[in-house]
């Protein structure tokens, strides 16, 4: 079940080894991989604001992933947890003189309890049923921002928000990138932990097998409110980050249409791990926003590749990089134990 | 309230329950919802919509164009991803609304590449017909919209009752495993759900657009509202989504009109909680008697 890094083959004592060395090199070369892409954002502003998109998307679907991905509950409420994250930095901003990263803080704890309470009221809701009744709640939370106009600001939003300040220094863009994609690092790391926990395998037990799950005295209910709520959470740091960083928000800013892309973003990537998903954001970002060729078709070649991988590619880029990884590793294998065997070969060893 | 809005409800509760027809005939003989339908609705619309402005094609050519290519979409739907993918997955829910929200996507995206991403205004079938009520006036699509979705529902209900198909899908609707083993066309009987489906909402989204006109992004309010009628309106019977139709539209009309236009979207969600919380199968149950 563990995708074998390409670089995970130091030879270790056992297999338990095995897989601990290839976790430290998943880690390490994934943090290369984000330092990388902090280093290409550098001062260029189109590169900054591609980053910081492609961060908030992997945010929302990393929020997704434990409740949709592991637990098989797709809930579609997620534009409106992405938009309370940045509601919160920019009424904290405006409103009151508190320091912005309680902002953050407070987006998170109220979409989780919003989340929490729609799951609620849903609980007994699943599939086609509780997608359109979440994305209805997505519908009523777009028209609460356009109508309250008292704490939202209406069709106007919030603007002037004032950059983030941390340790007493303010944040320039660059670090703000910076903490972006760090960010994604940190919750994409801990979220293919999480898969591989006991929690989850008991989240992904209960999509398959239910019944088996209550029979082992872990209460479902519970384990799928925990996670909308820590998803819900999640996002929210992704609005409350594309926000701080845009330093204006609207209720145009998230729209229900973002929703549907954080679906595809786990399929493109595949959804046997976590860094799926944020391989996902990056193909969407690339497809729907830098692809100048294509003009306003981008949209349009994301949707047909959507449909090309469910239908002939189900597992998705890194289920197949997994893959091949897999087989040219036992191809190695095999060429060096014949190599052996026959005793002709000078392999270095 | 007007008797003028009186009118405009039952226009857009026709429109919305020639919707959830659609999603009716396609959960009876496939039991899966069909959410792309409020997109291909939008696709019908569209397709007439552009064909008589950018191409000056005659009124008659355009319409049936686009109802064509909204059964055309339907049935490309289903053979060529919910069969597979529902074959794959082992009849687990999950991967085909995934696909169907796919499908909902690219319709959509692909309406905009094609057709332009700009409001097409309508363009009214009978233009100089109007009824005069005395209290209120009824333009010529309404009549039309009204008349074709009697005539849709009375032939769907005939088609049910008389034809072998239909009464194959009513059959497969009620109990699926009992006729397989019987032998009956399951899989083809899918097909054609899935494609007089199309057909209906292509006629719903074409005779709506005439009126209120379309974009490339109506499909998804669409889908949506026809996916509460059906929940109001239940599958007991096939006017049951008629009737969902007309009180979703009541309702809506009604509610902006006493309480404020962000109200409506408050209301919708308070609607759909409360139905699944106490009436999950709709105002209108099929009873058996013993």
């Amino acid at each position: 079940m563990t995708a074998v890094s390409a670089h995970g083959e130091t030879p270790h004592a056992g297999p338990a080894g095995r897989l601990r060395s290839a976790e430290t090199a998943r880690v390490l070369g994934t943090l290369a991989l984000t330092l990388g892409v902090i280093a290409w954002a550098g001062g260029d502003l189109f590169r900054q604001d591609l980053a910081i998109l492609g961060a908030t998307y992997a945010l929302l679907a990393l929020g997704m992933y434990m409740p949709f991905n592991l637990a098989g509950v797709l809930s579609l409420a997620y534009s409106a947890y992405v938009a309370i994250g940045g509601y919160a930095v920019g009424l904290v901003a405006t409103k009151t003189g508190w320091p912005l990263p309680l902002a953050f803080l407070l987006g998170a704890v109220a979409s989780a309890a919003l989340a929490v309470a729609l799951g609620f009221a849903t609980r007994r809701l699943s599939g086609f049923y509780l997608a359109a009744v979440t994305l209805l709640f997505g519908v009523a939370f777009q028209s609460f921002l356009l109508d309250a106009k008292g704490i939202t600001g209406g069709a106007l939003g919030i603007g002037s928000i004032r950059p983030l300040t941390l340790f007493g220094a303010e944040l320039d863009r660059l670090s703000l990138i910076a903490l972006a994609l760090l960010t994604v690092w940190i919750v994409a790391v801990a979220m293919d932990r999480v898969r591989r926990s006991p929690f989850g395998v008991a989240l992904q037990s209960s999509r398959d097998v239910p019944a088996a799950v209550e029979a082992a005295g872990v209460g479902v209910p519970a384990l799928r409110l925990t996670v909308l709520g820590a998803g819900a959470a999640v996002a929210s740091l992704g609005g409350a980050l594309f926000t701080t960083a845009n330093q204006t928000i609207g209720p145009d800013t998230f729209t229900l249409h973002l929703v549907t892309l954080a679906i595809f973003m786990p399929l493109l990537g595949g959804q046997g791990s976590a860094w799926g998903a944020v391989l996902g954001a990056v193909l969407v970002v690339q497809l729907t926003f830098n692809l100048q060729i294509f003009e306003r078709a981008g949209s349009l070649i994301f949707g047909v590749a959507v449909l090309a991988v469910l239908v002939i590619a189900p597992r998705g880029i890194l289920g197949y990089a997994g893959q091949a990884a897999r087989w040219l590793h036992r191809r190695l294998a095999r060429a060096r134990g014949t190599a052996q065997g026959t005793g002709s070969g000078g392999t270095a060893r | 309230m007007s008797a003028q809005l009186w009118v405009s409800a039952v226009q857009i509760g026709c429109f919305f329950g020639l919707v959830a027809l659609g999603y009716y005939l396609v959960l009876e003989g496939a039991d899966f919802f069909n959410f792309a339908l409020g997109p291909f609705a939008m696709f019908s619309g569209l397709t007439t919509s552009w064909l008589m402005a950018e191409r000056g094609w005659p009124l008659g050519f355009a319409a049936v164009l686009g109802i064509a290519v909204a059964a055309l979409l339907a049935v490309v739907t289903e053979v060529a991803l919910v069969r597979p993918i529902d074959a794959r997955s082992g009849g687990g829910e999950l991967p085909s609304l995934i696909a169907v929200v796919a499908v909902l996507f690219a319709v959509e995206q692909l309406a905009g590449t094609l057709f332009g991403r700009h409001l097409m205004p309508g363009r009214s079938w009978l233009p100089d017909t109007s009824l005069d009520l005395g209290v209120a006036t009824v333009d010529g699509q309404t009549l039309v919209l009204v008349a074709a979705t009697l005539v849709t529902f009375t032939g769907v209900w005939l088609w049910m009752r008389k034809s072998r198909y239909g009464r194959i899908l009513r059959a497969v609707g009620s109990n699926r495993e009992a006729a397989r083993t019987l032998g009956m066309p399951v899989g083809r009987v899918r097909l054609v759900a899935f494609a007089l489906a199309g057909l209906v909402v292509g006629l719903a989204g074409n005779l709506f657009s005439a009126k209120a006109g379309v974009s490339f992004q109506s499909g998804f309010g669409w889908a949506l509202s026809g996916f509460l009628a059906m929940v109001i309106g239940g599958t007991g019977s096939v006017w049951a989504p008629l009737a969902g139709g007309l009180l979703l539209a009541l309702a809506q009309t009604l509610v902006p009109y006493y309480l404020g236009s962000a109200s409506l979207d408050y209301a919708v969600l308070a609607v759909a909680i409360l139905f699944f919380a106490l009436r999950p199968s709709g105002l209108f149950v099929r009873r058996v008697r013993v």
